[in-house]
């Protein structure tokens, strides 16, 4: 569970409950203090228990199945499809190292004390949750970070209807919740009351599974289906749910936020966090699940090797560095050019004396989706000619090149790294003064001002504010702000907090936004969100470019209702050509790796990691080797010095990165 | 304009004596005189060009596309390729640039060299280069004409508002000076920090909105002082007779009140300075400040703290803010002492 930069670790956390594309940011200075002031009202609200009042939630839910018997059926194992082929994962490699040692306590940190330990509801989509959801529940089957296949996790076979839509589970009957009850069919129709209630205050969970899930049948207690509205591709993505334990929300309603603000959901995962472990604003420690049920079953053996997660809260990226120097923190993010070569140099005597050693790692993950977007409703920006010229005086080579050292790429298009939707042959407009000004002069701006910027004939300049929520970014745009006076183009720079940038650009009040689209860790991209009709010229939609396109409207239909991976790749050239011509986004850059940093006692499985992987710690593949951390301690203070190990994993590196 | 009182001339005279003060103030004066023709001592602009017989001097004419000089582009001629180019050439052109050729906005992006670059004679970068390739003299001195612009006009703003509010809350006393004393009271215990924060969350500020949000929250010191002052002048006889004489209001809180109370005020005009200086800093170094790229002292001290291994631009900013204030805090002690009551003043 390494936490890395900030930049790197939110970007795409891996996530099964599908959930709303987050915008992804580097946290803000500035904030800290308001947080700590947040933290300190919420750590206040939290001391006084309101009285108990007793509540049984499970009548309200058998009710609520009752009224809606369409969504929730209930029927015998006879009632199952005779002809179902069954899979149980039996062919998919294994992808942990069998020499890892289980035991010890892992160092890290995190940024920010948690807001919530809730699933759901306010506040609970924070950057904490990859540490006890996203990377540590369990789903019914689980994606094989390699190979893309799927293998058992709470179900211990599947097999898919032949509508396209619908796929049944078998339970498995070994499967356990941190606090020792079993998990079963029932915990599956509960999930579906629970995101479906508005006890949750969580309107996108709500829309979510009344819109896209049409059913779920319980066969008996250790088989289940679940429907999805049409035959999609990735069924198993969508369908591969996680449990919501009913014993645990016996309680829930009205007060739920305030309820269950600090109470964790009883996990199926191997890491848990004891009420005694939560201290407030200073550290949290994860504790593996005692005698967890999945501990020695293929896939999840020689993973998540810690006995216990230390998380302390240091509230400066820096600061945190320093700490990782001094090696009260095991490993590090190095992906910011700035740390990898600044701040932690090969030539660093840490690195050449071999206490700590350094890793660059090629994964192939969809990019957060970095670059401006163009209000195309903006007078100016709805034409397409000054869109176009703005594409071509966006100078994100230099950037890429010269400021992050060429170790960033440039974006090829709105959807990179979906490894099966390629898409040959479209790449941004490069930087070139002579065709951006050819198309500012198509639109009338012809003359340039007193200032070298372009003017047209009323007299009117050439001149766009660029909105961002990043402060990070600040430096990018003002080299963009250099290049593109060049062409005549002047672009003002506002560096919002992240609540009024995010509020001004989702009210579509913005003429340039510079922001990045956390993507949706699918098989292919999602266009609906950011370019169907049905989202533009509206408040909180991420069509955020108005893009108004009829023939794209029914392109998006069609993709939407694409059965095959064939039709998905030929539609999404087109709409991503689409995308193109109409120049309202300008892609920016992207990471095609990620790079690490960790103390010598840490160890790694002999490729290092995953295709499939956001971050070193993901998947828990690491361990500590306690007579290193020993060996290398006194080593420290003695002077004894190890070869220095600096290692690049290119194996799954593609072409042009 | 009103005429200096003996007094008052005496004190400038002791200010004169004072040998720190007085020299920080030539000092400070100098660089102020520097920083206001910052272009012909920093910048991109060249200060001469002779080119094909006919002479040109760019630095504060509208912009010369390349193409006036013969190159191939229609953006700001790039002058210090220019003269390299004319040093190729060798056709009888040439030029002046100013001593450090940069302008604090332009990236100088060198192949295989990664900024901040540190200090060099042979790039004339003085003081090296920040994050994203800006010479960082030409920052600091821009920075400072800006930080030293919005000092003084803070200055003006909030003595004018705060002694013409503080002198009639004096003058007129009852139950103006009841209501506006409470006002003040309310006024100045809103926490004017997060103030100018959620603002500058909002909108980014602009120079004069800055600098108006700022001036908004700060008149209120100068009001006690004032307010304390005409209290007591009031009640001296030469405010009397020209009452008796028919002077209104206005003219006897600004004609007669204001030249005696005004050696009150000028002992606290170096500490608003340096207080204002310290604030945008502040400001600009949280992120609240002035909009990037906009020169700053804040913003260079911000980039500094987080990039160690490049001491050159912490020191520098460092340096240059001790240097300053310092020489504002001489400046200020030297008026203290020459306009010390206990010296002066002549009881009756």
């Amino acid at each position: 569970m390494k936490h890395l930069l900030p930049f790197s670790s939110e970007c795409g956390r891996s996530v099964r409950t599908p959930h709303e594309p987050r915008r992804v940011r580097a946290p803000a200075l500035q904030w800290l203090f308001l947080t700590v002031l947040a933290l300190g009202l919420l750590s206040g609200c939290a001391k006084k228990e309101t009285a108990v009042t007793r509540r049984d939630i499970g009548p309200e839910a058998e009710a609520y199945y009752k009224a809606h018997p369409d969504v929730f059926r209930f029927a015998t194992p006879a009632d199952l499809p005779k002809d179902l082929v069954w899979h149980d994962g039996s062919d998919v490699p294994e992808f942990s190292a069998p020499e890892a040692k289980r035991g010890g306590t892992e160092y890290s940190w995190i940024l920010d004390f948690p807001r919530t330990l809730r699933f759901a509801g306010p506040d609970a989509a924070g950057s904490f949750r990859s540490f006890i959801l996203d990377d540590n529940a369990l789903s019914l089957t689980m994606k094989q970070p390699n190979t893309g296949q799927y293998y058992p996790g709470l179900a211990k076979a599947w097999a898919y209807a032949s509508d396209g839509r619908t796929m049944y589970f078998k339970l498995d009957p070994d499967a356990r919740y941190s606090d020792g009850v079993p998990v079963k069919a029932d915990d599956y129709l509960f999930a579906f009351f629970f995101f479906r209630s508005r006890y949750i205050d969580d309107p996108w969970s709500n829309n979510f599974y009344t819109t896209y899930y049409t059913n779920v049948t319980k066969y008996d207690d250790y088989t289940i289906s679940v429907s999805w509205r049409e035959p999609i591709p990735d069924l198993d993505d969508k369908l591969g749910l996680t449990p919501v334990p009913e014993h645990f929300y016996k309680e829930l309603g009205d007060d739920y936020v305030q309820r269950y603000q600090w109470k964790l959901e009883p996990t199926t995962g191997p890491y848990t966090v004891k009420p005694e472990d939560l201290h407030k604003g200073s550290y949290v420690d994860l504790t593996r699940v005692p005698n967890w049920w999945a501990s020695d079953k293929p896939f999840y053996r020689h993973r998540y090797n810690f006995d216990r997660v230390h998380l302390q809260v240091i509230r400066d990226v820096d600061k945190a560095f320093e700490a990782f120097k001094r090696g009260d923190i095991d490993s590090f993010g190095l992906t910011l050019p700035k740390y990898w070569y600044d701040k932690l140099p090969d030539s660093d005597p840490l690195v050449q004396n071999g206490y700590i050693q350094k890793t660059v790692f090629y994964n192939q993950v969809p990019v957060p989706i970095y670059g401006f977007y163009l209000n195309t409703t903006i007078p100016l920006l709805n034409n397409r000619n000054v869109r176009e010229g703005i594409a071509y005086a966006s100078n994100f080579d230099l950037v890429d090149h010269q400021y992050f050292r060429g170790d960033f790429v440039r974006m090829q298009t709105g959807s990179d790294g979906y490894a099966e939707v390629p898409f040959p042959g479209i790449h941004p407009r490069p930087y070139s003064i002579d065709k951006a000004l050819e198309h500012f002069a198509k639109a009338g701006f012809t003359k340039r001002g007193p200032d070298g910027i372009l003017t047209d004939e009323k007299g009117q300049r050439l001149s766009f504010t660029v909105t961002t929520d990043d402060p990070s970014m600040r430096d990018v745009l003002t080299i963009l702000r250099q290049e593109a006076a060049k062409a005549g183009l002047e672009l003002n720079i506002e560096v919002l907090d992240e609540t009024t940038a995010d509020k001004k650009i989702a009210e579509k009040h913005h003429q340039i936004g510079f922001m990045a689209f956390g993507p949706a860790v699918e098989k292919y991209p999602r266009y609906w969100d950011f370019y169907d009709s049905a989202n533009a010229n509206k408040p909180q939609t991420n069509n955020i470019t108005n893009t108004v396109d009829p023939e794209m409207d029914k392109l998006i239909a069609a993709y939407d209702k694409a059965q095959s991976m064939d039709e998905i790749r030929r539609l999404a050239l087109q709409l991503e050509q689409h995308v193109y011509d109409n120049a309202a986004f300008i892609p920016a850059f992207k990471m095609p790796f990620y790079r690490v940093g960790y103390w010598r006692w840490i160890k790694w499985p002999k490729d290092f990691n995953v295709r499939f992987s956001n971050g070193a710690g993901q998947f828990g593949l690491d361990w500590i080797d306690e007579d290193a951390k020993k060996e290398t301690l006194d080593a420290r203070n003695s002077g004894q010095t190890f070869p220095p190990e600096i290692k690049v994993f290119d194996q799954w590196k593609l072409k042009g990165e | 304009m009103f005429r200096l009182d003996p007094i008052t001339r005496r004190q400038l005279q002791r200010f004169r004596s004072l040998k720190r003060g007085y020299c920080s103030f030539l000092v400070l004066c100098g660089l102020l005189l520097m920083s206001t023709f910052a272009e012909l001592l920093v910048g991109s602009r060249a200060l001469i060009v002779k080119y094909h017989g006919s002479y040109y001097f760019p630095t504060y004419t509208a912009f010369h596309p390349g193409t006036d000089f013969g190159e191939d582009y229609s953006y700001e001629t790039n002058y210090r390729k220019l003269k390299e180019r004319f040093a190729t050439d060798a056709q009888g052109d040439w030029m002046l640039l100013p001593p450090v050729p940069y302008n604090p906005y332009e990236n100088s992006f060198e192949e295989g060299v990664y900024p901040p670059t540190p200090p060099s004679f042979f790039q004339r970068h003085f003081l090296g280069t920040d994050t994203t390739g800006r010479d960082v003299l030409a920052r600091l001195l821009y920075g400072f004409r800006i930080a030293m612009l919005f000092s003084l006009l803070f200055l003006v703003l909030v003595y004018v508002v705060g002694i013409a509010i503080g002198c009639a809350m004096g003058y007129f006393g009852g139950a103006f000076d009841l209501l506006m004393q409470r006002a003040i009271e309310i006024w100045s215990n809103i926490p004017f920090l997060y103030i100018v924060i959620i603002i500058a969350s909002i909108v980014t500020p602009n120079f004069l909105l800055l600098l108006g949000i700022v001036v908004l929250f700060s008149w209120t010191d100068m009001t006690y002082y004032m307010r304390t002052a005409a209290y007591r002048e009031k009640a001296r006889d030469y405010v009397a007779a020209a009452r008796v004489l028919g002077a209104g209001s206005g003219r006897i809180i600004f004609r007669h009140i204001l030249p005696n109370v005004l050696s009150l005020t000028v002992t606290f005009m170096p500490f608003t300075v340096s207080g204002a200086i310290t604030l945008l800093t502040a400001l600009d170094f949280l992120g609240f400040g002035l909009p990037p790229p906009t020169p700053s002292w804040g913003e260079l001290l911000e980039q500094g703290t987080s990039n160690l291994n490049a001491p050159w631009i912490v020191s520098s900013a460092f340096f240059a803010l001790v240097i300053i204030l310092s020489l504002v805090t001489f400046i200020g002690e030297a008026i203290r002492e020459a306009f010390d009551p206990k010296k002066f003043t002549i009881y009756q």
